[in-house]
């Protein structure tokens, strides 16, 4: 349960208030009751998480980006939802929606943006062109647009457009009976599927204080770290297939192979969908299954940690990553970015220590301070080893008794419910409506506001790292868009 | 760098010998569920078809029950639910069909119409297949890009992906159609020469699932005409490798285990 310090302010005033508040801005949306519409930001202060309201009138306020540069995609977002102008926003285009009106490509017609895009020269002339990539892109990958400002090999500027997956999976969510809504929450991302399901979970027992049984958990805590494992894996093979690496590119391929068919195995499902729901998990881990996991992890990290040694002595890969698609730790504070993106340059940041739940542990989060792709390539793969280290302590401390806790009424308005998936910090706010039903649900998973810094990461960039730089943001379109 | 080849020559042999050798999927491994109309009684069936979000279980004209494969995310729900034995777990992988209406078990007309080798099987000898995302959920890209892991290695097949859909001879389409993506899928189409496939792959392509909403179209055979359907929630890649060999006409389709029950691993057509 997330323990929210309540503050309102008028809408003049919200952003000297965040300001004010410093911390991280992790979400920013509007809700409306009748006629009254409310702006909703949720910050993570020092040792707190701070819920700020403000009661919106008329059709316009001023806007926080100028101020608060993590509210940037938020606001546009609220812009496309609402019809609510953020007066001041440097760069209101159309975020989720796509339409007719958004055919043609626009870029930002100046050279500077404001808050937004601090700094970075834009270039112009003959010889300049825009080259669309996406939104079929070649290869199999997700949906997403990048537009590609260059004169040939230096990226002069890269704007990224997403949400061409957006399936409204937040008013779904709401329309659906309670109990088949974690079936929705699992599908938002679904290499997150555990993620999303736990602080889907986290919400609604928040609302109906549900308490988790310990043996749950312990599981749910397995399961976590085993999809923090293959979607870690996911990016060493995709950065060692730009590299060229083709055994490399094979045995983590394998090696995350082993690990969905691990998965298949205990829970019948290769990306663990099934298994989370509200008051704790819906398989058991008997003590085959147990031991089924602790041997394969055995062996599975001998190999893992014989190709990793190969890989970090390897030229052809190092040089590619290092100093590629650089994110000072400035911008990554300043823009909220959250998961191994934050915590490779330097942030300290980590939902399951912050948020804490399901009984995680203290544990040593990894952290680099060099910000580039080396950097969060490194940081992943250290937190192989803790993960690792946390499906043994959790499978060691797995305690008899029962696995649910049937969820009760709700008693609470409203909860936030949190998780740190592989790709960082994934939020649920959900609306009380009646003793058992859903009335608002605002999701925002951690690909939102990481890919918020896509454009900044390729400030004097070279054409060539593009995937190396993407990949080693390990973004989830699908999670993105929801 | 001859450390990676040491590596690369060392390493022992593991590809599937799949569709040579039956691939057996593990007991628990949930690919879909099944109906067996004829041990129905109607109180486990609405209790069943009351706990199915993608509504894959469902009443037909008759009143009877019938699953649709093609919705069905295999949640296992129903199963939980059911009391009379009429819904299990299927964790077969080779769920591919030719036909919308064969994936719908316990409807009064049994489908046979469509042929089991779409376009005679011209692509028998290699497949170039351009993918296309409209709206998946991310893990259906990750079970094909799966296919080119050592385990599955689709190459040794003949199957190949391509960067161009002027070089594809099948449309391989992942997730739901969504507003935005409705245009780029037609263009992708057209661009292809023909003859072309068309595979959907997972239950969100073959259906839209439970994607109820204004943004979202449904199921690719909204937009294009599917010549195989894979379901799946994501579809396995053994289940991914089944659907594009039907795709170039090299494997049969496999009925349903049950309730007649059917030998699990594809016969390699003669051609």
């Amino acid at each position: 349960m997330i323990s929210l310090q309540d503050r309102r302010c008028e809408q003049s005033a919200v952003a000297a208030e965040l300001e004010r508040i410093g911390g991280r801005l992790m979400m920013l949306f509007m809700t409306s009751s009748g006629a009254a519409r409310e702006l909703f930001a949720i910050v993570r202060a020092d040792t707190s998480t701070i819920r700020l309201r403000s009661t919106i009138t008329g059709d316009s306020y001023p806007a926080l980006t100028p101020r608060v540069a993590a509210a940037h995609w938020f606001e546009r977002e609220i812009h496309d939802l609402w019809g609510v102008v953020p007066e001041g926003h440097p760069r209101l285009e159309p975020l989720v929606r796509h339409g007719p009106e958004q055919g043609e490509i626009a870029l930002p017609a100046n050279g500077d943006v404001g808050a937004e895009h601090r700094g970075g020269e834009r270039l112009s002339g003959p010889g300049v062109f825009v080259f669309p990539y996406g939104p079929v892109r070649s290869g199999v990958f997700e949906a997403a647009q990048f537009l590609v400002q260059t004169g040939g090999e230096d990226v002069a500027y890269c704007a990224q457009r997403l949400f061409f997956k957006r399936r409204g999976a937040e008013r779904r969510i709401c329309e659906v009976p309670l109990e088949l809504a974690v079936l929705v929450a699992e599908r938002v991302s679904g290499t997150s599927s555990v993620a999303h399901a736990l602080a889907f979970s986290h919400a609604v027992e928040s609302l109906a204080q549900t308490e988790v049984p310990v043996r749950a958990q312990s599981i749910r805590r397995v399961l976590a770290e085993l999809e923090r494992l293959y979607n870690h894996l996911e990016v060493a093979v995709r950065e060692c297939e730009d590299a060229s690496l083709s055994v490399a590119q094979a045995q983590f391929a394998a090696l995350k192979e082993r690990l969905h068919r691990l998965a298949a195995e205990v829970v019948g499902h290769r990306f663990l969908r099934g298994a989370v729901i509200a008051g704790g998990v819906r398989v058991d881990l008997d003590a085959s299954a147990v031991d089924l996991i602790g041997d394969t992890l055995r062996d599975w990290e001998r190999d893992f940690k014989r190709v990793l040694a190969v890989l970090l002595r390897t030229d052809s890969f190092l040089d590619r990553l290092v100093s590629a698609g650089p994110l000072s730790a400035r911008d990554a504070r300043d823009f909220g970015c959250v998961g191994p993106v934050a915590r490779g340059s330097g942030i300290d940041t980590d939902t399951r220590r912050e948020l804490p739940y399901d009984g995680y542990p203290t544990f040593a989060v990894a952290r680099h301070s060099d910000g580039d792709a080396m950097a969060r390539m490194e940081v992943r793969f250290a937190e192989v080893d803790t993960s690792l280290a946390l499906i043994r302590e959790a499978l060691h401390s797995l305690a008899a008794g029962p696995v649910h806790n049937r969820v009760g009424a709700f008693v609470s308005d409203t909860a936030l419910g949190a998780a740190e998936s592989a790709r960082g910090e994934t939020l649920y706010w959900l609306h009380a409506a009646g003793a058992d039903a859903l009335g608002f649900c605002k999701l925002r998973a951690a690909s939102f506001v990481n890919y918020g810094i896509f454009n900044r990461v390729f400030d004097s960039q070279v054409l060539t790292d593009f995937s190396f730089i993407e990949h080693s943001l390990g973004l989830s379109p699908a999670g993105c868009d929801a | 760098m001859i450390k990676w080849f040491v590596r690369g020559v060392t390493r022992r042999r593991l590809t599937t010998r799949y569709p040579r050798a039956a691939e057996a999927p593990p007991a628990r491994f949930r690919a879909r569920a099944l109906l067996d109309p004829d041990a129905v009684d109607p109180r486990s069936a609405a209790a069943c078809a009351a706990v199915c979000l993608p509504g894959a279980l469902g009443a037909d004209a008759c009143g009877r029950l019938r699953l649709d494969a093609g919705r069905c995310i295999a949640c296992g729900l129903c199963v939980d639910a059911c009391w009379d034995g009429s819904l299990t777990i299927d964790s077969g992988y080779e769920l591919a069909t030719t036909s919308r209406a064969r994936l719908v078990v316990g409807e009064q007309a049994r489908a046979s119409d469509g042929s089991t080798r779409p376009l005679g099987g011209v692509f028998r000898r290699s497949l170039h297949i351009r993918h296309i995302d409209t709206g998946s959920d991310g893990a259906v890209e990750q079970e094909i890009a799966a296919l080119l892991s050592p385990y599955y290695d689709m190459h040794r097949l003949g199957l190949f992906f391509t960067a161009s859909p002027r070089h594809a001879d099948a449309l391989l389409v992942t997730g739901p159609v969504t507003r935005p993506m409705e245009q780029p899928l037609r263009r992708t189409y057209e661009a292809m020469p023909e003859p072309r496939v068309v595979v959907a792959a997972g239950t969100d392509a073959c259906s839209g699932s439970f994607w109820e909403a204004p943004e979202v179209l449904g199921g690719v055979d909204r937009v294009l005409p599917v010549d195989v359907y894979i379901p799946g929630d994501p579809p396995s890649p053994i289940a991914l490798l089944h659907g594009l060999l039907l795709a170039a006409g090299r494997v049969r389709e496999v009925s349903p285990p049950h309730p007649e029950p059917q030998p699990s691993a594809a016969k390699m057509s003669s051609g």
